[in-house]
């Protein structure tokens, strides 16, 4: 309320600034060229002067002079005319005030309604500092400058690392997390969030990195199902379907009838185990850690995106080959999309550029080896 | 709340500035006096509303305040103050405010200060005025809104870009903004006369205090940007041809020739025509600074976001002031009569000659400019225009205009006498020829062209104070007659001379650092040493250490020369947490006029790294040179020939112009 009573304040007061000197309309005003004969009066006493210190010869000086007279008299005769014409009108005056009392409010609130957020509080941050009050992102901040402090506290990284899972930091998660392991050791938990946002981070791709932690976390506790379910769905993504559909079987066995991770794992078998009970899966409600993963892995605008960056990123390389990091990259986004075969298509078409006895040619086909492409054809 | 307040301050402005841009004009029509001194209360209140919404977003920036976007996006708590505050113009919302600060300023100072004007002439001009701020408010709000509001509000923010945080954005960009913006009040004085369609030798002196103050202020803004980039980029180039720079360049060369063809029609109401035309130019080519900055045409530092509606909004703009401006041009040209004639050789002579050289320098560079730039969008070809194109073209076109400047003022009005205006400058050709001679012996060999160089650079000096000394006599009558005209001499004689000594000391520090600089790259260890420019560093190790947002290793080295150490100098390399960003801090030292530059590149092996050194023979002359200039237009502002054209009855107390220091 006080914000509209000072919105109000503020549009009255300029409206009055505005109008005031309105209230003055149809006065004429003065001679609109005595400004210019006082400017040519003054030319004239400036070439005396220049005269006097030799700037410009005798004649010349007569013949300027006679030059700002001529301007002087003109200016003169045309202020004669200006006094007789042009009568102001009334009634101008008027208008232009309703136009003031109009415009300002109309313009104002128009706009500020459209673009500002009115009701929202000024949040200094030291203010949020002294009372966080549920703040999230204050709390997080908080932690950060601790840790700032003391980056050996491993329990504020233990903390920090799912809350950024959370909140879409995944770079600082996998950050947190590697700290965590490093300070406190590793625990299932810690090594199955750390695969987690490893996958995450390289956009739902279980990496080497992320299955060397899984597999950790599966020989400290074998019944992990969160490690269990990325490790089956590594294997899945590597093509190899049989050791990947008895994974998740084992993990349908293992987990409890109401586990809320279920639903998505028997889509995965149903996929697995034939392409035509796939729709009959439907998923249910996976837990919030699952959320993260399920994104990733199925929803259709992501794979989407992702196409359209393969596609562009594929007819950059057509244009360009000389890019190892790109025939990389292409190889890979063809295995997160089930592309094996275009994966290994590229993998082709980038040993054209990199032969496979060099350097660049043994990373791609290093990378093809570890994603599970079969090599053996891709030489020739 | 407050927040809130501030972005209502801004809409608000808009919409005064929206009765500014449309009453006024139609009281210079009617002849009423009401509508038209609503202009200068218009004004007046919208500078003041567009400070009151800076003075919040500087508040929101000081209190760390990340429910603003804005903030959130450039600062960060841990920043310090300083550039708290000189970051809320170190992005793109920021800056664009300041712009329509800075705008709204100067019409606010024509309001104030322009007692002298006639009444219609000053409602047209704060008119045309309001549209370029009601153009660049209804941008900023529209595309650009720097109050845009965060839920929940994160609670850290992500840093200014590093290279950003240092002193030199707290100045570079005000002063750069105020030479920018200041030739706005030169457009729509061209304008608002074009409208009126009357023009004469009055109307010139009445622009001459705006264009002279936004000339001084380019002058300040791009002087400290490139020494900014100097000794920020860890490059030791001190000019790059860059767009940017081109950017800024242009509206200067423009504003030069502005300021000179002005005097010729406030003397001899000659050139006219060509003068409205200039300072059309100018501040177009300000415009076309801000859209090939803000756009994101370009990619530099200053680019701070490239988003399409952005560029296609001050396009729209650029296009409809521009074109506008020229197509009123054509409609009224031929209203304008001609003005008085002189011979080819003298002042006004000189002056057509010097504005000749400059329009066509401004080509040449908008040409290496922009031809990079169509050549892209129409055949997707990537050239670069470097240093080489501008420095052939360029420089020789200087070159003739260089040796002309002593001339200009000793030459009469209307008819001058070139054989004894030579006659007396043979001394400062001399003196300069014994100085290039000394210097180059001095420094042992070097280029040929770099004797010319200098000896052009000590000739201007000496024949600016050719001209001071002729005037007031010296030699000739006796000392107390020669001091008292010397003391009696128009300010604007004094502004001159020390511009034009300026342009000379610049000259001699570009062609200095061209043509003896010395540089040297190599991978040192503690211990060993370098020699540059007769000193000899010796680099004694890295240490690592922090600021409040950033890590930084530094390198010690000690300065010596024959055996006797002599001073220190620390040169880092800084890591930025949030943005992680590196930056190099280069250590300078200064000895008289020359600079030891040493930059730090990267570790190689254990304990050794790449160091470049420079060695910059007389540096500082390049900006010290602009300090001149600036001094000159400062005293020139403070001719009280300047604010003459009141009429006697409306006589007030005395006012100064912008930046008068009486």
């Amino acid at each position: 309320m006080l914000f509209w009573i000072l919105v109000a304040t503020l549009t009255a007061a300029v409206a009055a600034v505005l109008i005031l000197p309105l209230l003055r309309a149809g006065e004429a005003p003065s001679s609109p060229h005595s400004h210019d004969i006082e400017v040519y009066r003054d030319q004239l006493e400036e070439l005396k002067r220049d005269q006097d210190s030799g700037l410009i010869g005798g004649d010349d000086a007569e013949l300027a002079r006679a030059e700002v007279a001529r301007r002087l008299l003109a200016a003169g005769e045309s202020d004669g005319e200006a006094a007789t014409s042009a009568a102001p009108r009334r009634g101008a005056g008027r208008l232009a005030q309703a136009f003031v009392l109009l415009c300002l409010p109309a313009v104002g609130l128009c706009l500020y309604l459209l673009t500002g957020s009115p009701g929202l509080p000024a949040q200094p941050l030291a203010a949020r500092l002294a009372d966080p009050n549920g703040d999230i992102n204050i709390l997080i901040a908080k932690a950060e400058n601790h840790l700032a402090v003391n980056p050996n506290d491993g329990a504020g990284w233990d903390l920090l690392a799912p809350i950024y899972m959370r909140n879409g930091r995944v770079e600082d998660a996998v950050d947190a997390y590697d700290r965590a392991i490093r300070l406190l050791g590793p625990t299932p938990a810690r090594l199955g969030g750390y695969a987690e946002a490893l996958v995450v981070q390289s956009g739902g791709l279980v990496t080497s990195k992320a299955q060397d932690a899984l597999k950790q976390a599966l020989s400290l506790d074998p019944n992990d199902p969160r490690s269990e379910f990325y490790l089956a769905l590594g294997l899945k993504q590597e093509g190899k379907k049989e050791e990947a559909l008895t994974a998740f079987n084992r993990l349908v066995a293992t987990s409890p009838a109401d586990a809320p991770w279920l639903p998505l794992v028997r889509q995965h078998v149903a996929e697995l185990a034939g392409p035509g009970a796939a729709s009959a899966a439907a998923p249910g409600n996976p837990s919030a850690d699952d959320v993260v993963a399920a994104q990733s892995m199925t929803a259709g605008d992501r794979q989407e995106m992702i196409r359209g960056m393969v596609d562009s990123l594929e007819s950059r390389l057509k244009e360009n080959p000389d890019n190892l990091e790109g025939w990389a990259r292409l190889i890979r986004s063809h295995v997160v999309l089930d592309q094996r075969d275009k994966a290994l298509a590229a993998l082709r078409e980038g040993l054209k550029t990199f032969p496979a006895d060099g350097d660049g040619g043994k990373q791609l086909l290093a990378l093809a080896r570890e994603l599970g492409i079969a090599t053996d054809g891709a030489t020739q | 709340m407050i927040i809130e307040l501030g972005h209502y301050a801004l809409v608000l402005a808009l919409a005064t500035a929206v009765i500014q841009a449309a009453l006024p004009i139609l009281g210079a029509r009617l002849n009423d006096r009401g509508l038209m001194e609503l202009a200068s209360s218009a004004a007046v209140a919208c500078f003041l509303l567009v400070a009151f919404a800076f003075a919040v977003l500087t508040f929101a920036y000081v209190t760390s305040d990340f429910s603003v976007r804005n903030v959130w996006e450039n600062s960060h708590s841990l920043k310090p103050m300083i550039y708290k505050i000189s970051g809320v113009w170190g992005n793109h919302e920021g800056s664009m405010l300041l712009w329509l600060l800075i705008l709204t300023f100067f019409s606010a100072l024509v309001a104030s200060f322009g007692r002298n004007l006639p009444e219609t002439l000053k409602a047209n001009v704060l008119a045309v005025q309001a549209w370029i701020a009601v153009a660049f408010a209804l941008f900023i709000l529209l595309t650009s809104n720097p109050f845009a509001r965060l839920v929940p509000a994160p609670g850290e923010g992500k840093d200014l870009n590093p290279i950003l945080q240092d002193v030199g954005l707290a100045i570079h960009p005000p002063l750069l903004y105020l030479g920018y913006v200041g030739f706005s009040v030169c457009f729509s004085f061209a304008i608002a006369s074009l409208i009126e369609g009357r023009i004469d030798a009055a109307w010139a002196r009445w622009v001459r205090p705006w264009t002279l103050a936004a000339w001084t202020f380019l002058t300040a803004g791009i002087s400290m940007g490139s020494y900014w980039a100097y000794y920020e980029l860890g490059w030791g180039g001190w000019w790059f041809w860059d767009p940017v720079e081109n950017a800024s360049f242009m509206p200067w060369l423009a504003g030069t020739a502005l300021l000179h063809s002005a005097l010729v029609m406030e003397k001899r109401e000659a050139l006219k025509i060509w003068t409205v035309l200039l300072a059309i130019m100018t501040f177009s080519l300000s415009l076309l600074g801000t859209f090939l900055v803000r756009s994101g045409v370009l990619t530099s530092v200053h680019a701070f976001a490239t988003d399409p509606t952005r560029g296609i909004f001050i396009l729209a703009i650029l296009v409809f002031f521009i074109g506008g401006a020229f197509t009123l041009f054509a409609l009224r040209v031929s209203y304008l009569k001609a003005g008085g004639i002189f011979a080819p050789i003298s002042r006004e002579g000189a002056l057509v000659f010097n504005n000749l050289i400059l329009t066509t320098a401004t080509a040449t560079v908008l040409t290496g400019t922009l031809y990079p730039l169509v050549l892209e969008a129409l055949t997707g070809d990537k050239i670069s225009v470097g240093p080489p194109f501008f420095n052939m073209t360029f420089g020789l076109l200087m070159l003739p205009l260089l040796f002309a400047v002593p001339f200009g003022p000793l030459l009469a009005w209307k008819r001058g006498d070139l054989a004894g205006v030579s006659q007396r400058l043979f001394a400062s050709v001399a003196i300069g020829l014994v100085f290039g001679v000394a210097y180059y012996y001095f420094m042992n060999g070097g280029p040929v062209l770099a004797l010319f160089g200098i000896a052009l650079g000590v000739y201007l000096i000496a024949g600016s104070l050719t001209d001071l000394a002729l005037r007031s006599g010296l030699g000739k009558v006796a000392g107390n007659v020669a001091w008292r005209r010397f003391s009696g001499l128009p300010r604007s004689a004094f502004g001159t001379a020390l511009a034009h000594i300026g342009l000379g000391i610049t000259l001699i520090g570009i062609v200095a650092v061209t043509a003896f600089e010395t540089e040297t790259v190599v991978e040192m260890k503690p211990g060993m040493t370098v020699e540059a420019g007769g000193y000899t560093l010796r680099f004694d190790g890295m240490r690592n250490g922090s600021g409040p947002n950033y890590s930084e290793e530094s390198g010690h080295f000690t300065i010596s020369r024959g055996g006797v150490a002599l001073t220190e100098v620390w040169s880092s390399k800084r890591l930025y947490q949030a943005r992680r960003m590196p930056t190099t801090e280069a250590g300078i030292r200064t000895f008289g006029l020359s600079q030891l530059y040493v930059s730090l590149g990267d570790q190689i092996s254990e304990g050794g790294i790449v160091v470049r050194i420079w060695w910059k023979p007389m540096i500082l002359c390049i900006w010290g040179g602009t300090l001149f200039m600036m001094a000159g237009g400062f005293v020139s502002l403070s001719d009280r020939r300047l604010r003459v054209g009141a009429p006697a009855k409306a006589k007030r107390p005395k006012t100064v112009p912008v930046g008068a220091a009486e």
